[in-house]
């Protein structure tokens, strides 16, 4: 809402400058966007009189002037059509700065030297739309004086961003009452009178409203033999100040009265009306009506529309028709002051793609009970500015009037909400200062809501009013009282565990989307049939990249790594740790399930002492190992398995007791192309829901060993397909309870070995809990496992 | 025979100051001292003495050896010291050379500030609330008193599954759902961090982002304990000598409403480019739980009343550490992300 400070001092004795009143505004809610100065801009530029005018010789449109600004003659040379010796102009002299950064200069036109410019009212600004030629101002203008004041255009626009409760500031009146409250100071409501002297209304016009619901109430004005001429300066300045153009005497009285009262009107020309006649009902499918911009409107069924005795005039709210348009030739005026239903409306100015200010307020919703005071208002000003004759009464065609709003309003309550110790007399004053009329039953007031603060309906609105009347800064600073603790949830806290985890593993952790493109499915290869094709789609995606629902978060970090080794990020080692989304079907909300996706590729970072570590697929594997130890997983298993995306030799299923918790693999060369990556990627997906629930993190200390432990190497070799974990599995179960540890510390294929074969090196711990194991049964166990893994897979001691 | 003594003496100790290695003083040990050592010799000579000569040159036998003994001792040292500090001076280090890396990863920006935000809470005694993010537009709109048609639902448009399913807009659906599990119990005190989604994409809308949202409900509960609050956390989030200012607003669920305003961390409120010269920066919405919300989630607004407030974590970030475009945040660019 542009708010005009010369308006706005139309209806109350403001003593506050236009910043005062501005901040005043913001605190009490009405946020402030700036001030708009206008006026301002306008230095430099005086009223002259052109006292001379002669035609340049080479030239066939420039002319010649000599310019009096009631000092001095200048000389000016203009390129305008409509000069004339004698007319009083706009001469922006030398040192001018007009709108769009234009500095007046010095000049040369056609050889001849001019000093400044005579200007239309576009380039002024003030009417950016405005006529071609120079503009002819009122001969009765003084002289030499700067035209801003000449003109009373120095005013101050403070443009408001109103929130959507108070749609009520939508008209000047209303924001004369907000201010009002905050100043103390009284309204004056502008009076409408006039003279009916147009024979009556009921004799003359019909209004039907068929639906009530969709038009609550209709007011009909009529008023006969107006003249349409320009509508006064001063209602034009306002006019622009609000950001509406001037167009004729009558359309600015109703937009005028629309931005007064907030009530949008509509003016019909009466003669046009067939029947004379209004009705008012819900439009048929696939009607059509031409609208006053000219265009051909078909309609859905929903809208609301005003017509006459024969046909669709108006869609309610939205747009007039072209038939009956006022122009110039119009002589008698039908006002429509009317409140219609919201949602139609809305519709209807979505969908016909037309929102107008006056859609704008329908759509908001208008005081019912202000329709009367609006059509009274453009009545009157018909009357006294296009010497119109007014027809008696009107035709008001409405619900039932809702009884009188009365909330009951307690000192104890308002002071509980808001912790403060506001007096009955200081919450009196708030009350009195809006205006609403209270009175006291016993201990409470009983404060009544004016019709147009339709954002009022329960005590607490009032004690916001309260609050936000005297200032929240009046209301004081403290603590709560409540007592509780606040801690982690031990599923939290693992979460956190894991990402400090990543971190210190050189992980960078990222944040993609959750949405991803459907076409994610085809870059990863899936089969037809697979579940991660099945995703929720979003019905109205901003775009496709952006449209379902991500099952998986490796999508979005192979996105993320393209981009990032497009920009030469040549080794990345990224994860994400979010929430995946699996459908059920359409009516039930899906499985969130938190989720950890690793990707690596490139090489760890090298220094001046090693080459980095290439990243590959044990590297992250170590990774994913240190994380389940540190969340308390045991019994994990990487099993041989295929994925579509994955390199069928070098993926795994990450496994606890036979269930899968996820996937790990090197990605399958030809998706990794699909993602444009040259190179080797390794990616791990890991389902947390699971891995939350299996952690044990209960820690129990042990004794520390009391007797010398004894290490013995061996060197198997063997079939290279025999899984290492199963080998490492059978050692500790053949070497017995005194093996301790088996861990694998060389692993080589090659010559002298034959091909298929390879020989994997473990070191054994032997220690016993009670006693110093002695070298014969050291020897036992070590002979016991090589039979027992010749036996088993063939395995032989290396030599 | 004492002067022979004398000389070897001499002889030797004279050997031993001008020996440069441990080796040729070991050598010079055994030549004199040792049991075929010149010194050695003359003792076997001893029994073939007076008894009057043998104490004198016993005496004298005694003295020689000790003296010699000393002088290699005295070698000896000096000897190790300078092996010593010429091994240090060979074994020196260029000690500029860079140290070993040890490869961390960056957490990203957003996720540390939620992280922030939650630890200043948790330490005020919130607990953590959590909320599906496809939601119900029961929780996302009407429980928080946004019906069908309302206007303000224009403020947040959403993505849409179906009918009554979307993409929560706001995290205050987990008020709602949380009040919901846990009445009649008091107090509810919880905050909720969580991602978001509006149909918005530009330098300063993302279509997904984070918000942390914070409700407590109890018995007297007050506005001046909301401003408290909120207090306390712009002094621990942007430092002890913020100030904070609220302005009426307007949101749904929360009736009185507030904006709240950090004085400005950069300009400490004289007015700079970021607060636009006004010293306020905004961080935040706020406000009284809409007696309907409270009612919806099955409190009494009559016997409690509550407070909640919500911030964008990405605007918190943008503004804390001077990041001018959204997009920045999720374009993860490891550059970008290493640098926090």
């Amino acid at each position: 809402m542009r708010i005009s400070y010369n308006w706005l001092k139309e209806y109350i004795d403001i003593t506050l400058t236009p910043e005062q009143l501005a901040e005043r505004f913001t605190m009490a809610g009405l946020e402030v966007d700036e001030i708009v100065w206008r006026g301002a801009e306008l230095e430099n530029v005086v009223v002259a009189e052109i006292k001379n005018t002669e035609r340049v010789a080479n030239s066939d449109h420039l002319t010649l002037c000599q310019v009096y600004d009631g000092c001095d003659m200048l000389q000016i040379v203009c390129g305008a059509p409509n000069v004339a010796v004698g007319r009083k102009v706009a001469l922006a002299k030398i040192g001018a700065k007009l709108p769009g950064d234009i500095k007046i200069k010095k000049a040369k036109l056609a050889g001849i030297d001019s000093f400044g410019m005579l200007c239309s009212s576009a380039e002024l600004g003030i009417d950016p739309e405005g006529t071609s030629g120079i503009w002819l101002l009122d001969d009765d203008l003084p002289l030499g004086v700067e035209l801003a004041d000449a003109l009373g255009l120095r005013d101050a626009v403070i443009v408001v961003e109103l929130t959507p409760n108070r749609n009520d500031c939508l008209g000047m009146l209303n924001v004369a009452h907000e201010a009002a409250a905050l100043t103390g100071i009284r309204v004056k409501l502008p009076q409408p009178q006039y003279r009916e002297n147009g024979g009556d209304i009921s004799q003359q016009a019909a209004i039907i409203v068929e639906d009530s619901k969709l038009c609550p109430r209709y007011i009909g004005r009529l008023v006969k033999n107006i003249e349409v001429g320009t509508s006064p300066a001063w209602m034009q300045q306002y006019l622009l100040a609000a950001g509406m153009r001037p167009i004729n005497s009558v359309v600015d009285i109703s937009n005028f009265v629309m931005l007064e009262t907030g009530q949008p009107l509509h003016f019909f020309d009466y003669d046009k009306l067939a029947d004379h006649k209004i009705i008012v009902r819900q439009a048929l499918k696939d009607e059509m009506m031409q609208t006053l911009d000219g265009k051909q409107r078909q309609f859905r069924g929903e809208e609301i529309l005003i017509c006459d005795g024969q046909k669709p005039v108006c869609i309610a709210g939205v747009m007039g028709g072209m038939d009956t348009e006022v122009t110039v030739e119009t002589t008698s005026v039908l006002i429509e002051s009317a409140c219609f239903a919201q949602v139609p409306i809305r519709r209807a100015a979505r969908r016909l793609g037309i929102p107008s200010e006056a859609s704008l307020r329908f759509e908001k919703g208008v005081d019912i009970e202000g329709c009367d005071f609006a059509s009274r208002r453009a009545v009157q000003m018909l009357c006294e500015y296009c010497n119109g004759e007014a027809a008696r009464g009107s035709i008001d065609v409405r619900i039932e009037p809702a009884p009188i709003k009365k909330i009951k309003l307690r000192q104890q309550r308002v002071n509980q909400v808001l912790g403060t110790q506001f007096t009955q007399t200081e919450i009196t004053e708030v009350i009195c200062a809006l205006g609403f009329p209270i009175e006291m039953v016993n201990e409470d007031m009983l404060v009544e809501v004016p019709t147009y603060r339709q954002d009022i309906t329960l005590e607490i609105d009032l004690i916001e009013e309260i609050a936000r009347i005297k200032g929240y800064d009046k209301v004081p600073v403290t603590i709560p009282s409540s007592a509780a603790q606040g801690q982690r949830t031990s599923q939290q806290q693992l979460l956190r565990k894991i990402n400090q985890l990543m971190l210190a593993h050189g992980l960078t952790e990222t944040i993609n989307y959750s949405f991803i493109s459907s076409k994610e499915a085809d870059r990863l290869e899936l089969p037809p049939d697979d579940d991660w094709r099945k995703s929720m789609a979003i019905l109205n995606p901003i775009n496709e990249d952006q449209s379902v629902m991500r099952q998986s978060l490796l999508p979005g970090l192979l996105h993320c790594l393209m981009r990032n080794l497009n920009r030469r990020n040549d080794n990345c080692a990224i994860y994400e740790l979010g929430r995946v989304f699996l459908p059920h079907d359409e009516t039930v909300q899906p499985d969130e399930i938190m989720t950890l996706c690793c990707v690596l590729c490139g090489q760890a970072p090298s220094s001046w002492q090693s080459a980095g570590e290439k990243y590959d697929y044990f590297y992250l594997k170590g990774i994913i190992e240190d994380l389940l130890k540190a969340a308390g997983v045991n019994n994990v298993l990487f099993k041989r398995e295929e994925y579509s995306f994955l390199h069928p030799g070098r993926s795994a299923a990450i496994t606890v007791n036979k269930k899968a918790i996820g996937y790990i693999g090197e990605l399958h060369p030809e998706v990794a192309e699909n993602y444009l990556v040259d190179g080797t990627v390794i990616a791990a997906e890991l389902d947390l829901r699971l891995i939350l629930s299996l952690a044990d993190l209960l820690l129990q200390s042990k004794d520390l060993p009391r007797y010398p432990a004894v290490n013995r190497d061996i060197a198997l070799i063997g079939d290279k397909y025999v899984p290492a974990a199963e080998i490492e599995k059978e050692i500790k179960r053949l070497g017995g309870n005194n093996l301790q540890d088996a861990q694998l510390f060389d692993l080589y294929e090659g010559a002298p070995i034959e091909a298929g074969q390879r020989s994997l090196a473990y070191s054994l711990l032997f220690q016993s809990k009670e006693r110093t194991l002695t070298d014969s049964e050291i020897d036992a166990a070590f002979e016991r496992i090589v039979a027992g893994l010749t036996e088993k897979w063939g395995l032989k001691l290396r030599q | 025979m004492l002067n022979k003594l004398t000389s070897l003496m001499e002889e030797a100790v004279a050997a031993v100051d001008s020996c440069t290695d441990l080796e040729q003083l070991q050598e010079i040990k055994v030549a004199y001292l040792g049991k075929k050592g010149a010194i050695t010799a003359i003792a076997k000579m001893m029994g073939g003495l007076s008894p009057e000569e043998r104490p004198k040159l016993g005496a004298a036998l005694n003295q020689a050896k000790q003296a010699v003994e000393q002088a290699i001792e005295q070698r000896l040292l000096q000897l190790q010291a300078a092996g010593l500090s010429s091994r240090l001076a060979v074994e020196t280090i260029d000690v500029s050379l860079p140290g070993k890396r040890f490869t961390q990863g960056n957490q990203h920006i957003l996720s540390r500030v939620v992280e922030e935000i939650e630890d200043i809470f948790l330490g005020m005694g919130y607990l953590i609330a959590e909320g599906p993010e496809i939601e119900l537009d029961y929780y996302n709109f009407e429980a928080l008193n946004l019906p069908p048609e309302h206007p303000a639902r224009d403020m947040q448009d959403s993505f849409y599954f179906g009918e009554s399913m979307l993409l929560r807009t706001q995290t205050s659906p987990v008020q709602v759902r949380t009040m919901e599990k846990m009445r009649p119990e008091l107090p509810v005190k919880v905050i909720c961090p969580g991602r978001v989604y509006r149909r918005d994409d530009d330098a300063t809308h993302s279509p997904m982002f984070h918000q942390v949202e914070g409700l407590l409900v109890d018995k007297n509960v007050s506005f001046a304990d909301l401003k408290g609050t909120l207090l306390v956390f712009a002094k621990r989030m942007f430092g002890e000598e913020r100030e904070i200012r609220l302005r009426p607003s307007y949101f749904p669920f929360t009736e009185p409403s507030a904006e709240v305003d950090v004085s400005c961390f950069v300009c400490g409120g004289k007015g700079c480019r970021l607060c636009k010269g006004s010293g306020w920066i905004e961080i935040l919405g706020s406000g009284m739980v809409h007696p309907k919300v409270l009612s919806a989630s099955g409190y009494d607004p009559e016997q409690v009343t509550g407070f909640a407030f919500g911030m964008g974590v990405e605007r918190i970030a943008m503004l804390k550490y001077a990041i001018n475009d959204i997009r920045l945040l999720f374009d993860n660019d490891l550059r970008f992300i290493s640098q926090f």
